[in-house]
């Protein structure tokens, strides 16, 4: 038994330093382009396509779910975009609050007879409205269906070639969508989807789609949550996204071509990843038709978002981002170190599998292990002591490496005091926060199985005035 | 290995990075003073600036700007407060002579510089300040460059904001230009020069360099180039038509509207879709019938833009009220019922 251990330590410590030396690597492959445009006039960049014969005209979709609380700020927020030509559509997906109520009355919206062509086939739909007062809001009301749904709805009825997707609980900031469709207008067709980067918006003060200070939240769970963000986004997607193998946009904050994602098949109704699924999706068609159409990440942060303070919530939203990468892994397993998707079926997928959904397993008999080692003598304390310091290596070391490479690109946190916290608590990460995410994410990948769908709830605050 | 090497790894990567953070601690404490230092000289010197540029005979702001230790980030940032506040700047003699005093010299050293992002930036700013000076510093960097990248592409515009309109043939060197940049290189050149410009692209063999022509003549309303642009329309390739018909739909004018009639019945949806959008806009009452057939078109686009084509008829609403009772196609009808009451929109 001891030996069973011994050898499934070593493949832990292998596992690990693999890991991180990845994660090292793709960042090391991001570093030149991100460090090179951190110097960029935001500015300059964007005034060029900000004139309406530059742009291609955008729907902005807003799905929702009981989101009587901040429906109507969030489309207040949309309504603040500097961007020529947008319709914004609100989907209300069967709320049992007062969500279009909420709509109706606050944009003097009334009913009208919308001739809706059927791309995708959704639930029934039972009433469109117009504003009164800005006729480019529409909102539609439909019977429950999930919030997969809710977006191929918005998707019929939107009628600009490209489509924006955001969270109901999402700030843009104004020129959030200049910046994120400048890639798009650029190439000329040659980018189909753009995913902005997505921040943490808890501290800081956002008034009327602008961020006016930025801060840290006091919540040592919501500064985690910001850490991670700097992680997953500059460590991994940037690099991905430089290699065309870039698998996830947030679906806090996504601009897809409409036509491309029509022909896809739109969201995926059976998953609760639909924003994974649909981009993994969109990857295989290009590579089945040998398109050079490619999928890219913009690293200036664009998106704010409010990440849940409560563990309950917390816990809920990971099992959800579990359950939905497993679904997607499984969903287009054929593609899985096959050959003939290229970079995605040879790198890309394997790593979600083996990094971002296995790596849970691998931490949880990693924490198993050093305990027993430690306490039970499980193993020698020896290996359980070189376990332990590969686990801090891969939780704390690489999350303080990923904070102290946003501060050497991008630095957004504008005080010293800022970066010298944040530091001080991706340190503990290993200590406290990773475990728990250990296991919830294994409690993602058993949810997986069950099939149980649901909208994600959280308790709102609120984070714009 | 050992418990040993995995300790010595661990407290070197520590380390390493503690270093790291007192290195960024330092550089970010020495960035913040600089911007402090900027931003006070830059508060001194706004009312000055101002004065200047309302009265160009208070020269308080010459004597000020050459005392100053950060001279070229200040001015810089001042004129480019001005020329984003007001669109006249893009004009003032006075924006382009204090740019050519003061910021033509280092602006040579930089674009010679490694630094990217600088660069990118410089090339905004020059064409932002008009800065003629740096014409020819900016046409030998073009004819050395090879590819089409980010730089070369701003370099061209900078260039063709500066009326150099030999970007345009310098730009037929590379392959796949796109139409936009095209456009961009137009929109830029001085008025003067654009029509003889445009004129040589409808006239000339490329393609895109016509097609740029085309939504050019419609973004900027150029309505002498309306025989030019009529012309287009029995070209061979349906592209061309294409491209000619969106033209005429943005000028919003017609010599003759019997031009239309063959697009309503063409193959290609695309043509009938601007046909029913024409007729529409200019109100060409003759096609009321033929709109009303297209209402019943197979292509949800084309039954749409004839729905919206009667809202710009007087008689309109009564039309759609008729047609979304009594059309024959289903589609047609909701299509009608729809545009009685819809209200387009989607201008910010």
């Amino acid at each position: 038994m001891n030996s069973f251990f011994l050898v499934l330590s070593y493949v832990i410590i292998a596992y690990m330093l693999f890991s991180s030396l990845s994660y090292m690597a793709l960042f090391l492959l991001a570093f030149r382009k991100v460090y090179r445009e951190s110097e960029l006039d935001p500015r300059e960049a964007t005034e060029d396509i900000a004139g309406n014969d530059r742009t291609f005209p955008v729907s902005v979709l807003v799905p929702s779910y009981n989101e009587e609380v901040g429906v109507v700020s969030t489309v207040r927020s949309l309504l603040a975009l500097e961007y020529p030509e947008i319709e914004i559509i609100v989907i209300d997906d069967g709320s049992k609050d007062q969500t279009s109520a909420r709509m109706i009355e606050e944009f003097q919206m009334t009913e009208t007879p919308y001739a809706v062509r059927t791309y995708l086939q959704t639930a029934e739909i039972k009433a469109i409205y117009q504003s009164s007062i800005f006729p480019y809001i529409r909102l539609i009301k439909k019977v429950n269906g999930g919030k997969a749904d809710a977006l191929n709805a918005g998707i019929n009825l939107s009628s600009y070639p490209y489509f924006c997707a955001i969270d109901g609980d999402s700030i843009l900031e104004n020129d959030a969508l200049l910046k994120t469709m400048k890639p798009i207008i650029e190439s000329d067709g040659q980018i189909i989807v753009t995913g902005g980067s997505v921040r943490i918006a808890n501290g800081s003060t956002i008034s009327r789609s602008k961020v006016e200070t930025i801060n840290l939240p006091n919540h040592p769970v919501v500064l985690m949550q910001i850490i991670e963000y700097f992680r997953a986004f500059l460590i991994g997607r940037l690099a991905l996204s430089r290699l065309n193998i870039l698998l996830i946009v947030s679906g806090a904050f996504g601009v897809f071509h409409k036509e491309r994602v029509i022909r896809a098949g739109g969201y995926n109704k059976k998953t609760v990843g639909e924003d994974m699924e649909l981009v993994v999706r969109l990857h295989r068609l290009l590579k089945e038709e040998k398109s050079n159409q490619r999928i890219e990440y913009i690293p200036d942060p664009v998106c704010w978002t409010e990440a849940p303070e409560s563990l309950e919530v917390l816990r809920s939203q990971r099992i959800r981002w579990q359950r939905g990468l497993s679904e997607t892994l499984w969903t287009h397993k054929k593609m899985m170190l096959n050959p003939s998707y290229g970079s995605i079926g040879l790198v890309s997928m394997p790593y979600f599998l083996f990094v971002e959904l296995l790596g849970a397993i691998f931490e949880f008999c990693g924490y198993f292990i050093i305990f027993g080692g430690f306490f039970f003598s499980l193993i020698d304390p020896k290996i359980a002591g070189i376990l332990f310091l590969v686990t801090i290596f891969y939780g704390s070391l690489i999350s303080a490496l990923a904070v102290l490479l946003e501060e050497l690109t991008l630095h957004k946190y504008p005080k010293v005091s800022h970066l010298v916290r944040l530091y001080g608590w991706a340190l503990t990460e290993t200590f406290w926060y990773r475990p728990l995410m250990v296991i919830w994410r294994i409690q993602g990948i058993f949810a997986a199985f069950r099939k149980k769908q649901h909208w994600g709830d959280m308790k709102r605050k609120g984070i714009s005035t | 290995m050992t418990i040993y090497f995995f300790l010595l790894m661990i407290a070197f990567l520590f380390l390493f990075q503690i270093a790291l953070l007192f290195y960024l601690v330092i550089h970010k404490k020495k960035r913040q003073r600089y911007e402090e230092e900027i931003e006070s000289q830059y508060n001194h010197l706004t009312e000055s600036f101002s004065s200047y540029i309302i009265e160009p005979s208070d020269v308080r702001f010459l004597y000020a700007i050459r005392t100053i230790q950060h001279q070229e980030v200040v001015l810089e940032r001042l004129l480019n407060g001005y020329v984003a506040f007001t669109k006249e700047a893009n004009i003032s003699p006075l924006v382009k002579q204090l740019s050519e005093e003061f910021l033509t010299e280092p602006y040579s050293r930089i674009l010679g510089q490694r630094n990217w992002a600088k660069r990118i930036n410089i090339l905004h700013y020059i064409e932002d300040f008009h800065m003629t000076s740096l014409s020819p510093v900016l046409f030998e960097r073009l004819t050395a460059a090879n590819t089409l990248d980010v730089e070369t592409q701003q370099l061209i515009r900078t260039l063709a904001s500066l009326d150099e309109t030999k970007v345009i043939k310098e730009l037929g060197r590379f392959p796949n230009v796109s139409i936009r940049l095209y456009v961009d290189v137009f929109n830029r050149l001085h008025k003067e020069s654009t029509p003889k410009e445009i004129q040589s692209a409808l006239d000339g063999p490329d393609v895109t360099l016509k097609y740029a022509a085309l939504v050019f003549i419609g973004q900027s309303g150029a309505i002498s180039f309306l025989p030019a642009v009529e012309k287009e329309l029995e070209s061979s390739h349906a592209e061309t038509r294409i491209q000619a018909l969106k033209t005429l739909f943005r000028l919003e004018y017609m010599s003759d509207p019997d031009l239309l009639v063959p697009f309503f019945e063409s193959s290609i949806w695309t043509e009938r879709m601007f046909a029913a959008r024409i007729a529409g806009i200019l109100q060409f009452s003759r096609y009321k019938k033929i709109l009303s057939t297209l209402l019943g078109d197979s292509v949800w686009w084309v039954r749409y833009s004839a729905a919206e084509a009667f809202t710009h008829f007087s008689d309109g609403d009564v039309i759609l009220a008729h047609l979304s009772e009594n059309h024959p196609d289903r589609y047609g009808r909701d299509m009608a019922a729809q545009w009685r009451i819809y209200r387009p929109g989607g201008d910010n």
